[in-house]
Order: C-alpha cells, then sequence, then structure tokens
C-alpha cells in the first residue's frame, strides 16, 4: 500500500453502510412518502436529488461542516444552534438520537465524542479519524443518498440491484454538491414534502421517522 | 457503564415480552433495579404493553425502532440499542440490569458483544419440537435457552423431555431451561441464573 492510498481508504472504511452508526434505521420520510405516493418507487432518484439539494446541502452539509471546524465552546454553540434550526419537535429529536448512537459507537472505537446532533457529531468524528473536509463532505452526502436507497430496498419497493443504477446516475449530482460551505453559512432547509412525511403516523413503521 | 445488559431474543410469538413480564416480579423482589428496551419490529407495542403492566415506571421502557431488520439492530449495528442502553444508565444511576428485547426473529438472531453481556433466546414448545434439532445460531450461541410454554407440550404433540434433552445435546450441556411465563412457572431458575452469571448478587 501506498501511503497515498491511506485517505482513500479511511474514507471508504467510515463511509461504509457496515460502520455502524444507527443510521440504518431512519428513512427521514420515505417510508411514509412511499407509503402514502409522495415518492415513486420508480423514481427514486428524483426522491434521494431532492433530499439531497434541499436536505442535505442547505442543512446537513452546514451542519456538518461546523462539526468539523470547530472545537470546544464553539462546537457546543453551534450544535446549540444547530438544535434550534430544526422548529419541528420530532425531527430534532430523531437527529439528537442519531447523532447518539454514531457517538456511542465512535466512544467504543477510542474516539472521543460527545452527544449532538447528528450531522454535528458526524462531522466532528470524520476530522477526528482524519478526513478532510471535502472528503468528510463527501462521505456524508454519499451516506445520505444510500441511506435513502437501502430504506427503499427494506422497505420491499425496489430492488437491490435495480437500485444501483438510481446511485450511479447520482454521483455527479452528488459530487457537485459538496463544495465546502463558507464559516458564516447558516443551516436552514427546504424539504416540506419529506419534512411532513417523516412526521406523518404510519398504522405500521419499520423506520424511526 | 455499571449495569449489566441482557439480551432477550427469539421467534415471534415465543414468548419474550411474557417472559420479562414474569421475571419483573423477581427482580423487583431481590432488589435489582431493572430497566427495558424493546426493539419492536414496527409498531411500540411490547413497550407500551410493558409500561401498561405497571410493574416498571412507563420511563424505564423504551423503545427502539428495528429499521425492518431485528438482527441489524442487535447484532450488526447495534448503536441505536448501545445509546438507549447509555441513556438509561444516566437517567437511573444505580441501575443493576437492563433488559434489552429483540423483535422477533427467527433462529439466525444472535446479538452482538458489543451491546449485551449475556443473552438468551427464547423459543416455545407449539413451534415445533425439531427446533433445537435445527440448531441455529440463536439455539446454538446462546448463554441460556428458554423453551416456553412448556404446559402446551401435550396439546401440541411434544414431547417435552425428549425436547428438552435434544436442546441440551445440541448445546453442549449449556443451560436449558423451560419455562410457562404466564404461570410463573421456571422463571425463578432465571433469575438465579443471571445472578450467579451476570449480576454477581
Amino acid at each position: 500500500m501506498t501511503p497515498d492510498a491511506l485517505p482513500l481508504l479511511t474514507a471508504m472504511h467510515l463511509a461504509d453502510s457496515s460502520f455502524p452508526s444507527g443510521l440504518f434505521a431512519f428513512s427521514w420520510g420515505l417510508e411514509a412518502a412511499l407509503a402514502e405516493g409522495q415518492a415513486d418507487p420508480r423514481d427514486l432518484a428524483g426522491w434521494i436529488g431532492a433530499e439531497l439539494h434541499g436536505r442535505w446541502h442547505p442543512f446537513d452539509r452546514v451542519a456538518l461542516a461546523g462539526g468539523w471546524r470547530l472545537d470546544g465552546a464553539g462546537l457546543a454553540d453551534w450544535d446549540d444552534l444547530v438544535d434550534a434550526s430544526i422548529p419541528a419537535e420530532m425531527q430534532r429529536q430523531q437527529s439528537l438520537q442519531a447523532g447518539a448512537a454514531l457517538a456511542a459507537s465512535a466512544r467504543r472505537i477510542g474516539v472521543a465524542l460527545d452527544d449532538g446532533h447528528a450531522p454535528v457529531v458526524h462531522g466532528r468524528f470524520l476530522r477526528l479519524s482524519g478526513l478532510t473536509l471535502p472528503d468528510a463532505l463527501a462521505v456524508s452526502a454519499m451516506g445520505m443518498a444510500r441511506g435513502l436507497a437501502s430504506a427503499a430496498v427494506r422497505l420491499g419497493r425496489v430492488g437491490a440491484v435495480a437500485v444501483q443504477r438510481d446511485l450511479l446516475a447520482l454521483l455527479p449530482r452528488i459530487a457537485a454538491l459538496t463544495d465546502p460551505p463558507r464559516p458564516d453559512d447558516l443551516p436552514a432547509s427546504f424539504a416540506p414534502i419529506s419534512d411532513i412525511a417523516l412526521m406523518r403516523p404510519l398504522a405500521s413503521r419499520l423506520f424511526v421517522n | 457503564m455499571t449495569a449489566a445488559r441482557v439480551g432477550i431474543g427469539g421467534p415471534v410469538g415465543s414468548g419474550k415480552t411474557a417472559l420479562i413480564e414474569a421475571i419483573l416480579p423477581h427482580l423487583a423482589a431481590a432488589g435489582i433495579d431493572t430497566a427495558v428496551i424493546t426493539n419492536d419490529l414496527v409498531t411500540d407495542e411490547d413497550a407500551e404493553r410493558l409500561r401498561r403492566g405497571g410493574q416498571l415506571p412507563p420511563e424505564r421502557v423504551l423503545a427502539v425502532q428495528a429499521g425492518a431488520c431485528p438482527h441489524t439492530v442487535i447484532r450488526e449495528d447495534p448503536t441505536l440499542n448501545i445509546a438507549a442502553a447509555d441513556r438509561l444508565e444516566r437517567d437511573f444511576p444505580g441501575l443493576d440490569l437492563i433488559l434489552i428485547e429483540s423483535g422477533g426473529d427467527n433462529l439466525a438472531s444472535t446479538f452482538s458483544p458489543d451491546l449485551v453481556d449475556f443473552w438468551m433466546f427464547v423459543i416455545d414448545v407449539a413451534g415445533g419440537d425439531d427446533i433445537p434439532r435445527k440448531k441455529g445460531p440463536g439455539i446454538l450461541q446462546a448463554d441460556l435457552l428458554v423453551v416456553n410454554k412448556a404446559d402446551l407440550a401435550p396439546h401440541v404433540g411434544v414431547d417435552l423431555p425428549l425436547m428438552l434433552d435434544q436442546a441440551q445435546a445440541v448445546r453442549g450441556g449449556r443451560p436449558v431451561i423451560a419455562t410457562v411465563c404466564r404461570r410463573d412457572q421456571g422463571v425463578a431458575g432465571i433469575l438465579d441464573l443471571l445472578r450467579r452469571e451476570v449480576l454477581f448478587r
């Protein structure tokens, strides 16, 4: 192995869906949207693309970058700001739940992390694991896309092979979205359909949201 | 971490929640401070059932959703359960025991050693006396195999002593306990084992 391969190997390891982070149990509204016909399983790339543009890019990307950049009191303040930027209580609690799961995993492999909101904890974790900010953003965006695709597969609405076409088609868009935000950018998402879907009660729900 | 973490797995309907309902009074009588995490597949039904039962304050029963994968949330990615257990320990200092109930799953389900210190697998006689012979990681690897609904054996054509003998044989003599959780039969034996092997008190 050449030393040059180490950053790529680290990113691959941390982006692997087998890395325990609890995220497999979240669909971020996709479960309800598929059940109620708002998401089309034949156009999963459309739903994932909208989530990347409306939620990940303006919110998770910015929140994660703050978690990656900041330390100490600045990090705690940033997590408070992210907390205040999620007005829906259920969504706020689920972000904290996901952050706690990742932090629990990280602590057990020797990375000292406090609980917090999922993207903030993720950013901090990826920096402490040695990733650059651009690589951390790529890992995060790809994780959201793959997580949504995996949820659709487990819901039985798309095939495990067919969904790879959606993900491959999305890669150029994902790459274009992973520009590091400015330090003064603030997180603010606009994904009203999935925001409502993830809060909508379902008679039988397999995912956290 | 100070509280022992004990997993309870097994197929749907084998009596995992009934076992918890049956053992909670024994734990309370023994002064063992307990909380429970449930991993329902679809709803919070098991958690709600335990809360309604009133044997524990409702805040000591947490529900963790399994994301369509009951085995993933206890084995491949147990972090949601680990975080829930950590939260219970933070919220209830001095907790002695956290029972973590898996969603109903097949004979291949096992608990991650990251998550639990000890785990039991619950089957029932009505599922057929061939279950131990089918082996499966749940049957073979659990620290304790519980054969529940023992009273149904004559009604479903099961030779209970033979079933228990075969269970002992495939498990190489590791513990097997027959129970009727609904009638509190055999449950004290589970508590004795937990006290000896996990709680050390």
